[in-house]
């Protein structure tokens, strides 16, 4: 039987120009009321057109009003609060750290009411939504609470958990987990080992296509092992930034029983990125794995590249997987195919 | 001139960026817009660089810098004055702010003068005190632009040495006394190659260099790199100490430090003005592990001062002078 093949970008989108400018207006005060809110709109529809445009499967809604991945969720929840800017990874970007001064304790949920306002433009395509990993969360926050860092990060899990539930309720169909902490080389065993424990809290009563993402570099071959006992559905592994890393990661250790959702595409340069070396990663991946389903994404969110470039590799990727899918004799997915 | 004399022990000075001051913002606006040329911006730009040298004047820091009134951005502006750069798209750096991460798209080339103009006008004022030359390292130039020419990361490196060494060149004309090459990016990749790459574009840079040659990195994981860098070519390493809670410290007397400290004890990512005290505290902490010398410690803050507010900028500097003075007594 022919190998199932999807395509979904990664994450989150840069923001359009007009949508910096109201952002910039909203902090000098200048804009009328409400008018965020519909430019946030109107921007999240290009993205999600963009999206569907290029054959996605999942697709989500671009994450344009959030400042870094901890922030909604920091602005949502009591006893924590954003501080100064620390660099994201080995990025030219900052996040603000988040300050943990107690459990945090959830006063709105940020992704479901966004699945609502959102799905029905999706369909026929399927949603999904991203959040933190909470030992991302935990390890990248400043622990001001009484808790030990366990019982924080199991918090952080729960809150995360409900956040996940609720996304699921209102409708989405895949949920994506970014836990990039897990390509520091100098991740502790202490820290790891408490990932299993942190995953089964937070995908309780999840009902969902559940997504693993990390990216900015390859795990460590004994990171990698944990990673595979996890209870997800599927393993983003982000080939196009380190080829040679990923697929000696994958001779040696395969996938275990997760779906692959390759990063065929480099999301932090602005080059087209080279089809038959794209091709050639694939197959040199596939003929390792021996999977029926196999995903294609971007090797991190489109959040770091201008947004022209960032609409260019949703299109890019698009096509790449449906090419390749053809030429390869895969079975691919286009929800909007009409031909 | 005045005969001033930088301290023997612990003189204090600034890593280099400084609040934007009055006419700064309005004269970067009118340079972004084309309204006005390199030759007007750098003349508008005197006054703000007067207020950021009576700042210095004010607090009493000993080597000082132009406060980088004119640069927009650390990366962008060298771009904008050389060749091979062509203006790059808005990328975001953090909340709703954004630079215009430049994109190579030929060879690097030196093309005129591209930061004298505003340290010959600060030196004209600063009474005497030497001001620093601080230049963008290559390897951030190159890690912190888009590269659509170079397919090769060391050759990009290297040419941008080349590139900063000509830079370099016309202040050695000048006389300069300190040159500061700045490297943020390398510490957010902390990988022996990348370590040694810098080293290699530091040759070039400082090669024959009788100045004092200085390297500032900052954030991320410094311990990291730390072996690999102790052989590079300079004088002095300028580091971030402060906002990591000194955490570096056990690993200088580790791998036998003996370079020049530039020690940062400000936090320029907080709000808060760190007292006398607490500076003095900071410092004891470096004098109680004997790795070097009184002699060999700059004292500064852990990074440029441009995201702090001017009031809070200067109380911090004050405070920092202060609190050298004293320890110049201690030790
Ligand atoms: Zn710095």
């Amino acid at each position: 039987m022919a190998i199932k093949a999807w395509s979904s970008v990664l994450g989150g989108f840069h923001r359009p120009r007009f949508l910096r400018h109201a952002l910039r207006d909203v902090e000098k005060g200048t804009l009328p009321l409400g008018l965020e809110e519909e430019l946030l709109k109107v921007a999240t529809a290009e993205v999600i057109g963009a999206q569907l445009a290029s054959g996605m499967r999942y697709v989500t809604d671009g994450m344009l009003d959030w400042h870094d991945i901890f922030r909604p969720f920091v602005e949502a929840w009591r006893n924590v609060y954003p501080d100064g800017l620390l660099r994201y990874f080995d990025n030219n970007f900052f996040y603000r750290i988040p300050i943990f001064r107690g459990e945090p304790e959830p006063s709105k949920p940020i992704l479901a009411p966004r699945v609502r306002a959102f799905k029905e433009l999706i369909e026929p395509a399927e949603m999904k939504v991203v959040i933190p990993g909470p030992l991302t969360f935990t390890l990248l926050s400043k622990n001001e609470s009484e808790l030990p860092k366990e019982e924080l990060a199991k918090s952080i899990a729960k809150a995360l958990n409900m956040e996940l539930k609720e996304a699921v309720e209102a409708g989405a169909k895949a949920v994506q987990v970014d836990e990039p902490i897990l390509i520091d080389p100098y991740l502790s065993l202490d820290d790891i080992n408490i990932i299993d424990d942190l995953f089964k809290v937070l995908f309780e009563g999840v009902d969902a296509f559940k997504i693993l993402a990390f990216y900015f570099g390859v795990p460590k071959k004994d990171i990698y092992e944990r990673i595979l006992n996890l209870n997800v559905d599927a393993l983003v592994l982000p080939l196009a930034e380190n080829p040679k890393g990923f697929l000696n990661l994958v001779k040696e250790h395969g996938c275990g029983d997760k779906i692959p959702v390759l990063g065929i595409v480099n999301a932090r340069n602005i080059y087209d990125d080279d089809y038959q070396h794209v091709k050639d990663l694939v197959k040199e991946s596939l003929n390792t794995l021996k999977t029926e389903e196999v995903g294609f994404t971007t090797s991190s969110w489109l959040d770091l590249i201008p947004y022209r470039y960032s609409l260019r590799k949703t299109t890019i990727l698009g096509k790449y997987s449906e090419i390749l899918s053809k030429e390869l004799g895969f079975d691919y997915i286009n929800p909007l195919k009409i031909i | 001139m005045s005969g001033f004399e930088v301290p023997k022990k612990f003189p204090t000075t600034v890593v280099g960026s400084y609040p934007k001051l009055d006419p700064a913002p309005e004269v970067l606006r009118r340079y972004r817009k084309r309204e006005i040329d390199d030759k007007e911006l750098h003349e508008l730009i005197k006054p703000a660089i007067k207020e950021v040298i009576n700042d210095y004047l004010w607090a009493g820091v000993d080597i000082v810098s132009d406060g980088e009134q004119s640069r927009e951005d650390m990366v962008v502006y060298f771009a904008e004055r050389m060749k091979g750069y062509t203006v790059g798209d808005w990328v975001r750096i953090f909340d709703n702010t954004y630079f215009r991460r430049p994109v190579i798209y030929d060879k690097v080339e030196w093309k005129t003068p591209m930061t004298i103009e505003d340290w010959e006008y600060a030196r004209s004022i600063s009474q005497g005190r030497p001001v620093k030359a601080i230049l963008t390292g290559p390897y951030t130039m190159v890690e912190w632009s888009f590269d659509l020419h170079y397919k090769d990361k060391r050759e990009a490196v290297l040419d941008m040495a080349k590139v900063m060494r000509r830079e370099v060149e016309e202040y050695l004309k000048r006389g300069v006394k300190y040159v500061q090459i700045d490297e943020p990016a390398l510490s957010t990749r902390p990988w022996r190659e990348d370590a040694e790459l810098v080293k290699e574009a530091l040759e070039i840079i400082f090669k024959g260099v009788s100045a004092k040659r200085i390297v500032h990195i900052c954030f991320g994981r410094l311990e990291r790199i730390l072996p690999y860098i102790l052989d590079y070519p300079v004088d002095q390493f300028d580091l971030e100490f402060k906002n990591s809670n000194f955490r570096l410290l056990p690993f200088l007397k580790e791998y036998g430090f003996d370079k020049e400290l530039g020690y940062g004890v400000i936090d320029v990512h907080s709000l808060q003005v760190e007292s006398v005290n607490e500076i003095i505290k900071d410092i004891e902490k470096l004098m109680k592990l004997d790795i070097i010398g009184p002699e060999k410690v700059y004292v500064d803050p852990d990074c440029g001062l441009k995201r702090l507010p001017r009031e809070i900028a200067r109380a911090k500097l004050k405070n920092m002078v202060e609190a050298a003075k004293i320890a110049r007594e201690r030790w």
